[in-house]
């Protein structure tokens, strides 16, 4: 009653929800990394929003399902085939004992999630069954899917259910993420600051669940660089000693040593699970209390289809 | 001093880490916040704006620092900490004699001689700051970090020493290992060290590894 790992893809992991409340001992908040993509997967699926779910990274694993079962796809666009058929996105999908899902590269966004009936079996760990790589617990054994495991789906059937239209979160290569200035935004110089939001910042090699760097021109703070150590949370941007801006995602530390110049607004934090390398993003200044009124503009549309939209996002 | 830093953060200023984490540790008790993070000179708080207006945090956070809050306290617990020093578990030990001038024994003998404060705990589950190095032990942090530096590693940096809870990359000049398991996942207290305690370090052999 099982689902085997075929191929793992290029890093899959089971997530559910993030820890909270714990970053004062260092535990990050991991989860998914866009986090309303898991919830739209679990929503057609008749899941808790944040039941553990397969998120698979730029290419997405096969999976062989060796019990009959409801799974549902969301987030990045990838091809998908069960048993050489193409099937969709946001719509819940019926596989067959002996069936193979194939999910290809991901063409546009970064994230692709699966989720299957009644969610996957996971390890619990401080409060979330979400997998922490770089302590490596929660999820499987702490660590991404490889070849050869096997999942155990925790339901089996589920009602049809397809995503309404409005509700199907687009994928770009080009981005806008509101922000906010940050602790130490004073500390770049006049020029830097006009910079930072003034520059289509193309998203660089290194982007994984950690952080995503940002190429571009070089930023210069008034500091050596490096301050005493304060707390971070995922979307803050720093300015480490190279001048190129990194954004912390949602396995990031807790604490940072570098200057903290902007914070993307809350109301797109899920946004940084769908960057890949290579896409385009432009930093939107917002005030702070600006920002919490678009928050709370996109949690009213979203709760018609998703109602715990004010603990997903 | 109170700054809001984002749309759903303050940050406070604050003069010391014990300030920061008495200050963090009554912030949490009050439950109201989705985050305390106590940092070296500040304390940065995450709140729910889908349930609470930032002007009310503001008041809140306000009126808790006008009215001021408990040190924190331990007690006379002092927390030891077994230490083998230098060989491939302190790689930077000969490194740090050579800026320092001092010999092996004598930086072993400094580090193992006084009590210390655990200032802070982040970055990595358990990870430990811990405050109060001998000046004579101040180095900067490593130019190149390295990639992988191993569970349990003792390593000092800016006036204090870092105890790797778990392996991750690093930057501080590694001087020995512990035994000592600082974070159990699993456990009822998967942390053995919390901010504000006291820990004093002990020269031990290999073979107590």
């Amino acid at each position: 009653m099982t689902i085997a790992v075929v191929k793992p893809g290029l890093q899959s992991t089971l997530q559910s929800r993030p820890r909270v409340g714990l970053r004062h001992q260092g535990v990050p908040a991991s989860g998914a990394a866009d986090p309303l993509s898991l919830a739209l997967a679990n929503k057609l699926l008749g899941n808790p929003w944040d039941a553990a779910a397969i998120e698979a990274t730029l290419l997405g694993p096969v999976l062989r399902f060796d019990v009959d079962c409801a799974f549902a796809l969301t987030g990045a666009t990838a091809s998908a085939t069960l048993n050489g058929s193409a099937v969709a996105a946001h719509e819940t999908l019926f596989a067959n004992a002996g069936d193979q899902l194939v999910i290809g590269a991901i063409e546009v966004g970064a994230r692709v999630y699966i989720s299957v009936a009644g969610g996957l079996e996971a390890d619990e760990i401080l409060g979330s069954t979400s997998t922490y790589l770089q302590a490596g617990f929660g999820g499987l054994q702490g660590r991404a899917l490889q070849s050869g495991d096997t999942l155990v789906p925790l339901g089996n059937e589920a009602a049809f259910l397809q995503t309404p239209d409005e509700f199907r979160l687009p994928v770009f290569t080009s981005w806008g993420l509101r922000a906010c200035i940050a602790a130490e935004t004073d500390l770049l110089d006049e020029a830097s600051s006009a910079v930072l939001f003034d520059t289509n910042w193309r998203v660089g090699r290194r982007a994984d669940r950690m952080g995503l760097r940002f190429d571009g021109p070089s930023l210069s703070v008034s500091s050596e660089g490096r301050m005493p150590s304060a707390g971070v949370v995922p979307g803050a941007i720093q300015c480490p000693e190279d001048g190129k801006p990194y954004v912390l995602s949602v396995d990031a530390g807790t604490v940072g040593g570098y200057p903290r110049i902007a914070q993307v607004a809350r109301v797109d934090r899920h946004v940084l699970g769908q960057l890949r390398p290579g896409d385009h993003v432009r930093l939107l200044r917002r005030e702070p209390d600006e920002a919490l009124a678009e928050l709370a503009t996109k949690v009213e549309y979203w709760r018609e289809w998703l109602p715990q939209i004010d603990e997903i996002i | 001093m109170l700054t809001r830093c984002g749309d759903d953060l303050f940050t406070i200023s604050v003069a010391s880490p014990a300030d920061a984490q008495a200050l963090a540790a009554h912030l949490r008790r009050s439950g109201h916040w989705l985050e305390v993070i106590p940092g070296i000179d500040s304390v940065v708080v995450r709140f729910d704006a889908l349930q609470t207006p930032a002007e009310e945090v503001r008041t809140a956070l306000e009126s808790t620092l006008e009215k001021g809050v408990e040190p924190l306290y331990f007690g006379n617990e002092i927390i030891e900490i077994p230490v083998f020093y230098g060989g491939d578990e302190g790689p930077d030990l000969d490194a740090l004699c050579a800026t320092t001038g001092l010999t092996a024994g004598e930086v072993i003998e400094l580090h193992t001689s006084r009590e210390y404060t655990v200032d802070m705990i982040g970055f990595t589950p358990g990870f430990a700051f811990v405050g109060g190095l001998d000046d004579r032990l101040r180095v900067p942090r490593r130019k190149e970090p390295r990639q992988r530096v191993e569970s349990g590693s003792v390593g000092i940096a800016d006036g204090r020493t870092g105890l790797y809870a778990m392996a991750s990359p690093g930057g501080w000049s590694i001087i020995g290992r512990t035994p000592l398991q600082l974070f159990v996942p699993g456990a009822d207290e998967p942390f053995v060290l919390r901010a504000g305690m006291r820990v004093r370090f002990r020269a031990v052999e290999a073979d107590e590894l």
